[in-house]
């Protein structure tokens, strides 16, 4: 029953997210509700042969492909009439609703099928599923012409960001408020040294190193002062310098910088006697602009691969740039993690005091955590900045430091899997389907509801206006935070641990003092 | 080994250890007692660096630890059981335990160490993959013992090991820690208890308001009037 509801759950998004792209996007979206289903059933089966399995998920592969079809068709024979759009017949329509509804199902057995394999196997073909899905995407998206790859890379910037801050909110339990601002760190630095602004054109491959480095060298001088700050006192001291450094950015416009002895302290001491100033001042910077506030700083180099320089009209390389980013930051992530230094963090999340009894130094180790952390905001910064070509310090305020929080608490606090499904979800939510909603619900107003609202103008026109999900972009992305705090406090997938401490009430019971026992047991 | 001076520790005003001088040699048990808020644990603390004197000296094995930071003291050998146990709450037993081992350098004897853990706490094998929090008041002490002891220290600091246990664990308590000082750890082991203190240590010091009233033998402790009043309920 239980797998018939999430089938339910895969089916009707999977259906209504076809409302607001029709065309191919039932097979693609067939393909990730396939794939999305068969790993949320897959988790909960008890192993057993593989073909068992696949039968034990069978109804829930069919509740969910039926649903999907039954809306696509919804979808194609009476919705799209309502938005103004005529009804697909044949060479588009027919293959794409087979398609979409064999790969549910398909996919869905396929999936559960892997917990039939041993534990080691059932992980790599875990792995190589999600890969071969990963690696075609781009391609699918082209030949289908859904154009979502630029959105979806979007989307990795923030798994990025948000694997970043998870080191600094999951692992060391630091909130982080600003975080932002080693983001916009990251993409200034690559920025400033690589376009016209001052005519510096390094090459990406090593500016994205530099951006880390920047990133985390600015991590470290704002953690040394303020570390030792505990909880509240820490959160609002990163608040107020997420807020400092995108003012920064839109004032350095005009900097002039003097050599402070030749200019000043000279002149003043002969001043001072009475002499006039006789020292040539050394001026350092002169009316420099350094980021070009406001206007921003463009064009931005890009990266070139073997001779290939990456194109903004073709986002697919660009996609597999980022995704090697992500590749390379979870593989160094986990690394850390499970390091000493990981242990390290750990301990100090859990219990300061008694962290430094085990020998731990809580300044470093927390200072390590900021630092770390600001170096993958400082690669996912200089991606950005080369991959939109220009940056504006309105990018990085306060929303894109609360937004990025909200990618490690939705996925998951603590977990990197849970993170990236957490960027995924929330960015393409926000970047993909809310304006396809608008334009969604743009047609069904002009075509459906308008008209049928002539009689009354007013209403009309206040319907007209209002009709613009993207108006409510914060409303809906503060009500959607607090569905899940009330429904999945954890993440939607969490950690072992955030799990534990959420639904206590669900683990076994311990007995309490049963002391007679251990005391038999030594005697 | 360990040798504290006149030490003076305040919190902000209030000037908690009045000039306290405490020695405890290799292969002791040494046992502070007094009643509560006498600054037996505020003692703990400062030799640990958690406070930081602000006077006096602090010395063990001719390293002086009073201007170190926590972190090395632990990492010179000083491990303690601290009140109220603070064992990592999220972590598992294991987990908790390993930790206990983060400062050493000589790991030649881990796997030995962790065995003997669980040879004196066989409780906490059983347990061992569950989480620290979710653990009894017992076992939770002797979680934070076993976990100190990981540390291999040179000095183990005990913070009322017996408090808030059922009678038969702090017989099993008292047990083992007799047990650890005649394998050889040196023991500082402040209790509200002092008759059971003092029955497995070899001298005792009294604290009273921040100042060492009395020092002397177990033996003589047990039998002085004083302490048997105010501290042993003899009447
Ligand atoms: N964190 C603290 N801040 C202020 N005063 C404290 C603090 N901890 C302990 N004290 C005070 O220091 C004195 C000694 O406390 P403590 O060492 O905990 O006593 P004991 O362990 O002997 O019961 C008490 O008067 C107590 O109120
Ligand atoms: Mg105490």
């Amino acid at each position: 029953m239980r797998h018939i509801r999430t089938g339910v759950l895969f089916g009707v998004i999977a259906g209504l997210l076809t409302f607001l792209f029709s065309g191919w996007s039932v097979a693609v979206m067939g393909l990730f509700a396939g794939v999305g289903l068969g790993l949320a059933l897959e988790s909960r089966l008890d192993r057993g042969s593989p073909s068992n399995l696949a039968k034990q998920v069978l109804p829930a592969a069919l509740t969910a492909g039926a649903i999907l079809l039954v809306l696509s068709l919804f979808q194609n024979f009476v919705v799209q009439p309502a938005i103004g759009k005529p009804s697909s017949y044949g060479n588009v329509f027919v293959p794409a609703n087979i398609i979409g509804v064999i790969a549910i199902i398909a996919l869905t057995m396929i999936t559960a099928s892997f917990r039939g394999l041993e534990e080691k196997w059932e992980k790599r073909a875990k792995m190589i599923l999600l890969a071969v899905v990963a690696i075609a995407f781009p391609f699918i998206d082209t030949f289908t012409g859904l154009r979502w790859t630029s959105n979806v890379i979007f989307a990795l910037i923030f798994v990025i960001l948000g694997l970043g801050l998870n080191i600094v909110v999951g692992y060391a339990g630091l909130l982080d408020l600003g975080y932002a601002a080693f983001f916009a760190i990251g993409a200034y630095t690559t920025g400033i040294l690589s376009s016209p602004q001052h005519n510096i054109y390094m090459n990406f491959w090593l500016v994205i190193w530099i951006a880390a480095g920047m990133a985390a060298i600015w991590g470290l001088m704002l953690g040394a002062p303020t570390l030792p700050l505990r909880g509240d006192y820490l959160a609002i001291v990163t608040l107020g310098f997420g807020e400092i450094i995108p003012v920064l950015f839109r004032n350095l416009i005009d900097v002039t910088i003097n050599e402070p002895l030749t200019c000043w302290i000279i002149p003043g001491i002969q001043k001072m006697f009475g002499a006039t100033s006789t020292v040539a001042c050394i001026n350092l910077v002169n009316h420099m602009d350094i980021t070009a506030g406001e206007r921003g700083i463009n064009p931005i180099g890009r990266p070139s691969f073997f001779g290939y320089e990456f194109q903004s009209n073709n986002p697919t390389p660009w996609y597999f740039l980022i995704m090697a980013i992500i590749l390379l930051s979870v593989f160094i992530i986990q690394r850390l993690h499970k390091s000493r230094m990981g242990r390290a963090w750990m301990a100090i999340r859990e219990d300061e005091l008694a962290a430094a009894q085990m020998g731990i130094d809580p300044i470093r180790t927390k200072l390590a955590a900021f630092a770390m952390g600001a170096a993958f905001s400082g690669f996912a910064g200089a991606f950005y900045a080369a991959y939109i070509r220009g940056i504006f310090p309105s990018v990085f305020d306060f929303s894109a430091s609360i937004i990025i929080l909200c990618v490690v608490i939705l996925g998951g606090i603590g977990n990197i899997n849970g993170v990236i499904v957490g960027g995924l979800v929330i960015m393409t939510a926000d970047r993909l389907f809310l304006p396809a909603l608008k334009d969604f619900l743009k047609g069904l107003m002009d075509f459906t509801v308008l008209p049928s609202l002539a009689s009354n103008p007013t209403l009309q026109s206040i319907v007209a206006q209002n009709a613009n999900p993207i108006l409510y972009r914060f409303l809906l992305f503060g009500l959607t935070l607090v569905i899940m705090m009330a429904v999945r406090p954890e993440g939607l997938i969490p950690s072992a641990q955030m799990r534990a401490e959420l639904h206590k009430d669900e683990e076994v019971v311990i007995d309490v003092e049963d002391n007679q026992k251990s005391k038999a047991k030594k005697g | 080994m360990l040798e504290l001076k006149d030490v003076h520790t305040y919190y902000g005003n209030i000037h908690a250890l009045k000039g306290i001088s405490i020695t405890v040699n290799d292969g002791e048990i040494v046992t502070l007692i007094g009643s509560n808020g006498a600054g037996k644990s505020t003692t703990l603390r400062t030799i640990q660096g958690l406070n930081k004197p602000r006077t006096g000296t602090i010395v063990l094995d001719g390293v002086e630890l009073e201007k170190l930071p926590a972190h090395e003291i632990a990492g010179l050998g000083v491990a303690q059981s601290p009140e109220g146990r603070m064992i990592f709450p999220r972590m598992t037993v294991l987990e908790n335990l390993e930790m206990g081992a983060y400062a050493r350098k000589d790991l030649t004897t881990y796997k030995a160490d962790m065995e003997h853990v669980f040879d004196l706490f066989p409780r906490l094998k059983e347990r061992i993959g569950q989480k620290g929090g979710t653990l009894s008041g017992g076992e939770q002490q002797m979680l934070a013992m076993g976990r100190a002891l990981m540390a291999k220290p040179k000095i183990l600091l005990l913070d009322e090991p017996s408090m808030g246990l059922a009678p038969l664990l702090v017989e099993l308590i008292f047990d083992i820690i007799k047990k650890l000082n005649e394998e050889g750890t040196t023991i500082l082991l402040v209790e509200q208890n002092a008759l059971m203190a003092l029955s497995i240590a070899s001298r005792g010091y009294v604290l009273q308001t921040g100042e060492i009233i009395l020092s002397d033998t177990a033996e003589n402790l047990k039998n002085n009037e004083m302490v048997q009043k105010s501290y042993l309920g003899v009447e």
